[in-house]
């Protein structure tokens, strides 16, 4: 059947700003569908908040609304665009989330909008559990035995006959969100009554509970004339009980018997035709009992899913491209396998590889909250690798985290596994499903475990034991033996079991410099192969490729023309995400563009980079020397980019060009010079740029001699880190010298930066383009929050709303000589801060920012692009850029979306450590309303009626008194502490006293957990966390009040709430506004 | 393997590595280590790409006279049990991994593959770049091989495998054949399935299938469609079948070279249209030599577990099992007739054309009247079944019992029941419905559902 011609324009609902459980895959995912539906003729119109996505960029699609995914918002857009059909199932839950809401209030019905690819029906019984459960009692397949809870004591009622443990989960929340297992009845009530909130249905499943089972996915894909296919089938690793998210996967399945696996698979695809998703692709989630093979469905999900994006990396099959021609018409056997391009996309994927994914956490940043893996999803990022073998491809994918770890085992003495002694302790970090678990695993082997003893205590498959057994017993066979004692073909057995060349040097007493050189004079390199998603039955032509030992023949093409490699980003984690992504991408477009044959190079399965048709040629590995160069040896690329892909690769430059291999653009000693801080204030001095007082400190003795001379506030920070890992504003010496010991521990190789810190400085980010003669800035972004709250964190606004023309016009001067000092060719961020007129640098770093993307869209230049082509020789001159003082008529604000959610007990309060995963933009004619679109975009609605609630510290109760009036002639009634009360009413404003939680009940807490408070103002002083104003910042968290905790942040926000309350916020395409 | 790298390998599930290798009549080596019986076999090279069922796989007897590789690398990781063989002794020469799994893990694991290997003296080979030796296959056709435990020295195994017997003209399918009739029926089942599929229905039809080398899983949906079978040797004579009053005739799959089986399809000449035959792989080349149609050998065959089949009669799409290394050649078997092929006069080079066209094309057979093409593979466009029209018989190259490979081709059983019910629209099947019939997914635990 050939594509639709009733319908000519689709709107296409992306997912909105990266949060947890939702993160770039959808982007990946609503690309590629994009992509394919505008090459099959459609008129596409998109609506997405996210502007670091690749999805967003105004070429991609006709009409680009950057825009709050909320029904009002999408009503707007399809009343001016009037498609004639809605895809809602490649936006993730909140896209799918969204177009219930719009089917169900008659929206779609009253603009003749179609949904397409999945129905209401289909959608609700796919979430609903109940229908859902109905629908596999009426197949014959099970399901875990459960009842619905609206109260506890529902709950309660439920756990009467099924027993405690039981699994809790709220219906309708991204991600598993507010779901968990309760051991206990005290477990229970917490868990429900929270649960109960956060449904938007107000309900919460409470089922048996099936921990320690074993955990399968299939993802399915069916086409209108029932066509059904399984891309793929993934095991967990981890059993049961920890969310699939969190769990770390391997592909294919790998315990399964065929009668085992076909009985799943045809139970798959009965569920998609019962749950009626009548084209796309689909998600099925099963549970095994390991005992006795007894098969319980967990849940499906009747759109493309995070699993989904990494079973088309995975296999090679493109599930989102896919999904999007089957919901305007096509079969599966009308769509040509992209990989071979002979064959039809009407199979199944046959791999010759095993595929390993780890999720990426960052506890670290969230102290004070339980690390410990559950049903709700707490990483922030994953990585994927493929190698021959389980082996290989677990060893590659643990050095592929970016978290100091070099592999499977073979630590450091340091790591620390290590230092725990054996007993209860190490027993828990061994049983205990946590984001260092894996390596806890190696080290019980190390020790001796047995493969039994370590499944006992995790419920991890003995396959998967054993076969990490056999990696640390060829290790600690290595151990203490000399390099030169390897031969060839035991240097390769290191290999082939997954060893890096840091693992076989430590174990060795050697270093990784002569393990590969000695590796390369016995021959022991890799080849590498191709994923052709038919196991090599076919001829492909689709250069997508790992790297493995098995080495008897590789098969990468040989070079035929220039050849630009670009290092991607690795996985997503807090400080490092979608933004740089995105530059890759467009570097490699450029670089294409002007005729490279472009080399991508990158871990992360959820991203466009990793997608086979982005660039030339895709490698998928690790961001490592080793891994990287072992790739170089084989494509010899004419240029390298390092500087777009953020810390990641960035830190490789230098070993890179210290191994011959040329980089492209900015050189790595220009890298150096504004990462060394005394090199880089010798430049400064020597351009007569002002910046904070500084030193350097590697022991708490050195930076009293520093903070002696600087005074405090200090800004502290270790170097060579990205999103403010380690950094800390201290007050005082004793909170210097917990400071110096806590940095010694994160990076102990490296000083300690100390600055002067600018309180109540105003800070602005500039990015700018240099091709060595000309600087082009990009542009200017005024950050909303004051100095001391990183700048990933902190809303910013483009152009600025408050900084005048001649402090801009001095900002470019300063940027210009920088750059051109430096001798950046290609992009460079640079981090001022004003303070009493007086424009200081904080730093500059001569690479992509994460802001490039959001001033991309904010100001219609494509500034990745721009700088990929600078780095390929070309001069801004020739770009044909508009000026960069041109002024813009809108104002583009982008604001941090924070994971708060996700970490009960971890504090609210923003600071110098980046703690966001994600960003929205909004777009409008004045600062406020762009500003509130950012609100919306982000808590999907504004208070709007009811208590306001303020406390603030004393520094911030003058300037207070101002706001509280505009709080209150918007009619919202005022409710204060004691301390901010007597403020208030001495300036005339009525407020209500309420009690703090230390001065007993009842108190604003119990105000926040009824409800009554729609907005909470807080700012805090100073590092007290356990105190007062922690309780209510997490209280708040826990029932989804919007909350502020600077002074700057809450006038912006008066302000949006005002402009939205006064005049509609209208819909902005970006189509409209200037495009360079 | 060097003495570091074995001492290297002590106390982990490879230790003591014996070496082993296989040498191609090409001359292309490669050198690994034993992982099942040691000996020196012979056969031709094939590989085949299914993710799981090597245990399947290793024992169809249609492998006879093969040297298998596996192309997903790690085999073995579930283990054996043998309620999963296709046959009580395998038929396969040898066997080529990447990594063979000696600490499996599954419930119904009753020994390991290495362990299996050994009990039934299947040489097997593992270590070498496996995806190398695939592509080699590909690009280069299927050959000889020799596999050897015992011998590892390029030169002698060279002039071996080129003094080894060619695979084309060999009939291996007298080796796995049955000696005896035998009668096969639900208590023939395996004990081990009952948890995933469900009792056989009552026995309706009386069925004689041909034993060219059956798979068990075969006999198995057969059973459990209802047919009460007698098993007989591959050459048993047509009129000794028709003597004992059969509802229908099966032909089973077999390994080889059709050319060689004339003991068998010289009977089916003279059984088709005497009672309902149904045919499958093999089964389906004797069809079609009784037909007088002509039989090719594929360069490197079909085996895995992932082919998309279309069934012209209806448009839809199956993936199915495969493993053949031999084909009909459609336009021998007649003419086309126009008024029942879309109109279209003649044969087309590429069969893909009928599934593009949505039309089943039928020819004029001298022998046995129209037969129709009801099934296409799309990936290469080779010819998977037909359709006798006039006569009660049908056939299908790949393999509707899967085992190993997905079960959409399920209905072709159910097919077979309804042609001896003698229904016209015996092929005419909802492929989703019936895909679901003989599954059982729920255990004993009924539980309080939505308490």
């Amino acid at each position: 059947m050939p594509k639709r011609t009733d319908i000519k324009t689709i709107l296409v609902i992306g997912s909105g700003p990266i949060v947890i459980g939702q993160a770039c895959e959808f982007d990946y995912s609503g690309a590629q569908a994009c992509k394919v539906l505008k090459q099959d003729g459609y008129r596409v119109v998109l609506v997405n908040s996210n502007p670091a996505t690749i999805m967003t960029d105004p070429e991609l699609v006709d009409r680009t609304y950057v825009e709050p995914i909320t029904a009002e918002f999408v009503e707007q857009v399809i009343e001016k665009e009037r498609p004639d059909a809605l895809l809602p199932t490649l936006g993730g839950q909140t896209g799918l989330n969204t177009a219930v809401e719009l089917a169900r209030s008659g929206v779609l019905e009253k603009y003749g909008v179609e949904m397409i690819g999945c129905d209401l029906a289909a959608i609700e019984r796919g979430e609903d559990r109940k229908l859902f459960n109905d629908c596999m009692a009426e197949l014959g397949i099970e399901t875990a035995r459960s009842g619905y809870a609206y109260s506890v004591e529902d709950a309660l009622a439920i756990v009467e006959e099924l027993g405690y443990p039981v699994v809790l989960r709220p219906s309708f929340t991204l991600g598993g969100a507010g779901g968990g297992i309760a051991h206990t009845e005290e477990e229970l009530v917490t868990i429900v009554s929270q649960g109960v909130e956060l449904s938007p249905a107000g309900e919460v499943l409470v089922e048996e509970s099936i921990e320690g089972w074993k955990e399968f996915e299939m993802e399915v894909m069916r086409d209108k004339a029932g066509n059904g296919i399984i891309v793929c089938s993934i095991e967990n690793l981890d059993p049961m009980g920890i969310h699939t998210g969190d769990s770390i996967t391997v592909a294919p399945a790998q315990t399964l018997s065929d009668v085992e696996y076909q009985r799943m698979r045809v139970a798959s695809l009965a569920i998609l035709e019962k749950i009626g998703v009548e084209t796309g692709g689909s998600n099925v989630q099963f549970a095994v009992n390991p005992e006795n093979g007894r098969m319980i469905v967990i849940e499906m999900n009747p759109r493309v899913s995070r699993s989904s994006a990494l079973a088309s990396k995975a296999t090679g099959f493109p599930i989102a491209k896919a999904a999007a021609k089957l919901a305007v018409g096509y079969t599966l056997d009308e769509i040509v396998n992209d990989i071979t391009k002979a064959t039809p996309a009407c199979f199944e994927p046959s791999i010759d590889y095993c595929v390993v994914k780890v999720p990426r956490f960052a506890f670290e940043k969230f102290q004070g909250t339980d690390d410990t893996l559950s049903t709700r999803m707490k990483a922030v990022g994953e990585i994927m690798s493929i190698g021959r073998t389980f082996e290989e491809a677990l060893g590659k994918a643990l050095r592929s985290l970016e978290n100091g770890r070099e592999g499977f085992g073979a630590d450091k003495e340091t790591a620390p596994e290590r230092a725990v002694a054996d007993g209860e302790e190490f027993y828990q970090l061994v049983a205990r499903p946590t984001a260092d678990r894996i390596f806890y695993l190696a080290e019980a082997l190390r020790r001796g475990w047995t493969v039994a003893q370590l499944h006992e205590a995790t419920g991890i498959d003995e396959f998967f034991l054993s076969r990490m057994a056999d990696m640390v017993t060829i290790q600690e066979n290595l151990r203490g033996r000399r390099l030169e004692e390897l031969d060839a073909d035991a240097l390769r057995l290191c290999k082939r079991y997954g060893l890096s060349d840091a693992q076989i040097a430590r174990l060795t007493g050697s270093d990784e410099a002569t393990v590969r050189t000695c590796r390369k004079m016995l021959g022991v390199v890799p080849a590498f192969k191709t994923v052709d998603t038919c196991a090599a039955e076919f001829a492909s032509s689709t250069a997508y490729h790992y790297k493995t030992y098995d080495a008897a023949e590789t098969e990468v093409a040989p070079k035929t023309r220039k050849r630009a490699m670009i290092l991607g980003a690795g996985p997503n984690r807090i400080g490092q995400g979608i933004e740089f992504d995105y530059c890759c991408v467009h570097a490699s477009y450029a670089l294409a563009e002007a005729g490279f044959e472009t080399i991508m190079v990158n871990c992360n399965p959820e991203t466009v980079s990793t997608d086979y048709d982005t660039s030339d040629k895709l490698f998928f590995e690790p961001l490592t020397f080793e891994d990287v160069m072992d790739i170089i040896d084989v494509e010899q690329p004419d240029g390298v980019v390092v500087t777009l892909g953020g810390q990641t690769p960035l830190k490789l430059a230098k070993p890179l060009a210290n191994a011959g291999v040329p980089i492209m653009g900015t050189s790595p000693e220009a890298i150096d010079l504004a990462e060394d801080r005394d090199r880089f204030s010798a430049i400064l001095d020597e351009l007569n740029i002002t910046y904070p007082a500084a030193g350097m400190a590697s022991t708490f003795e050195e930076a009293c001699i520093v903070a002696d001379q600087i005074g405090f506030p200090l800004l502290v920070r270790p170097s060579y880190v990205l999103g403010g890992r380690g950094m800390g504003i201290v007050y005082d010496g004793a909170q210097l010298e917990k400071y110096m010991a806590e940095a010694a521990r994160i990076t102990p190789d490296h000083p300690v930066y100390l600055d002067r810190f600018l309180e109540g400085a105003v800070e602005v980010d500039l990015d700018a383009l240099c091709d060595g003669e000309e600087v082009y800035v990009g542009g200017i972004l005024e950050h909303i929050e004051m100095a001391g709250i990183h700048s990933g964190d902190s809303a910013c606004c483009t152009p600025p709303f408050a900084l005048s023309e001649a402090v801009q016009d001095q900002l470019r001067s300063i940027a210009r000589r920088l750059a051109l000092r430096l001798g950046v060719v290609g992009l460079i961020n640079i981090q001022f801060a004003i303070k009493d007129q007086v424009i200081y640098i904080i730093e500059a770093n001569p690479r992509a920012s994460r802001t490039v993307p959001f001033v991309s869209k904010a100001t219609g230049v494509s500034l990745a692009k721009a700088a990929a082509r600078i780095m390929a020789g070309e001069k801004i001159a020739q770009l044909n850029l508009p000026p960069d003082d041109r002024r813009l008529d809108h104002f583009s604000v982008k604001e941090a979306v924070m994971p708060f959610g996700r970490f009960p007990g971890a504090d609210t309060v923003l600071g110098p450590e980046m703690k966001s995963t994600g960003e929205v933009m909004g777009i409008a004619r004045n600062f406020p309303s762009a500003f509130a679109k950012t609100q919306l975009a982000i808590s999907y609605r504004l208070p709007e009626a009811g208590k306001v609630f303020v406390s603030v510290c004393d520094r911030d109760k003058r300037a207070i008194i101002s706001l509280v009036r505009d709080i209150r002639r918007m009619g919202f009634e005022i409710v204060s502490t004691a301390g901010t009360a007597r403020t208030l009413e001495a300036a005339g404003i009525d407020c209500a006293v309420v009690r703090k939680v230390s001065e007993g009940t009842p108190n604003v807490r119990d105000m926040i957990a009824n409800g009554e408070i729609c907005l909470m103002v807080n700012t805090p002083f100073g590092h007290a966390t356990r105190s007062d104003g922690y309780e209510l910042r997490t209280e708040a968290v826990k029932h989804g009040i919007t909350q502020v905790t600077n002074l700057a942040g809450a006038q912006a926000m008066v302000a949006g709430m005002e402009a939205a309350r006064d005049h509609r916020l209208n819909v902005v395409a970006l189509q409209d506004l200037p495009q360079w | 393997m060097s003495e570091v790298s074995k001492q290297l390998l002590q106390g982990t599930t490879k230790q003591n590595p014996m070496p082993a290798a296989l040498m191609l009549e090409d001359g292309t080596y490669f050198a690994g280590t034993r992982c099942g019986a040691t000996g020196e076999v012979y056969g031709e090279i094939c590989f085949n790409t299914s993710l799981e069922g090597y245990l399947e796989v290793l024992t169809d007897p249609s492998y006879a006279g093969q040297i298998v590789t596996m192309t997903y690398p790690q085999i073995g990781n579930y283990g054996v049990s043998l309620d999963d063989v296709q046959s009580a002794s395998p038929a396969l020469s040898g066997l080529v991994v990447r990594d063979m799994c000696a600490h499996p893990s599954n419930w119904r694991s009753g020994l390991s593959l290495p362990e299996f290997l050994k009990m039934k003296g299947i040489v097997a080979l593992e270590g070498i770049d496996t995806r190398a030796l695939v592509r080699h296959v590909r690009d280069n056709g299927a050959m000889r091989a020799v596999l050897s435990t015992e011998d590892v020295s390029p030169e002698s195994l060279l002039a071996k495998v080129r003094a080894s017997a060619q695979l084309v003209g060999e009939n291996h399918v007298q080796r796995v054949s049955c000696d005896e009739p035998r009668a096969v029926g639900p208590a023939d089942l395996p004990e081990g399935h009952k948890f995933a599929v469900t009792e056989s229905e009552p026995g309706r039809y009386k069925v004689v299938a041909y034993d060219c080398g059956a798979k068990e899983s075969i006999l198995q949906n057969l059973v459990r469609c209802g047919c009460d079978l007698t098993v007989v040797p591959w050459d048993t004579p047509a009129e000794e079948v028709l003597a004992m009053n059969p509802d229908g005739v099966f032909l089973s799959n077999g390994p080889g070279d059709p050319e060689a089986v004339d003991g068998t399809y010289t009977q089916v000449e003279k059984l088709l249209g005497q009672v309902p035959i149904f045919g499958i792989c093999l089964g389906h080349q004797m069809i079609s030599k009784a037909s007088g149609a002509d039989i090719e050998k594929l360069k490197y065959g079909h085996r895995g577990g992932n082919h998309p089949v279309m069934n012209l009669r209806t448009g839809r799409v199956e993936i199915t099992a495969q493993n053949h290394g031999f084909g009909l050649v459609w336009p021998t078997l007649g003419n086309l007739i126009p008024n029942l092929s879309g109109g279209f006069k003649n044969h087309q080079p590429d069969l893909r054309f009928w599934a593009r066209a949505k039309v089943a094309p039928v020819v004029d057979n001298p022998r046995f009247g129209r037969i129709q093409l009801t099934h296409v593979n799309l990936n290469d466009g080779t010819p998977e079944g037909i359709a006798f029209l006039d006569i009660p018989a049908f056939s299908v190259q790949y393999h509707p019992e899967a085992s190993p490979g997905p079960t959409d081709a399920h209905y072709l059983f159910t097919a077979f029941t309804r042609l001896m019910d003698g229904r016209e629209d015996y092929l005419d099947i909802d492929i989703a419905k019936d895909r679901l019939a003989g599954w059982n997914f729920s255990s004993e635990a009924k539980g309080v559902q939505n308490a």
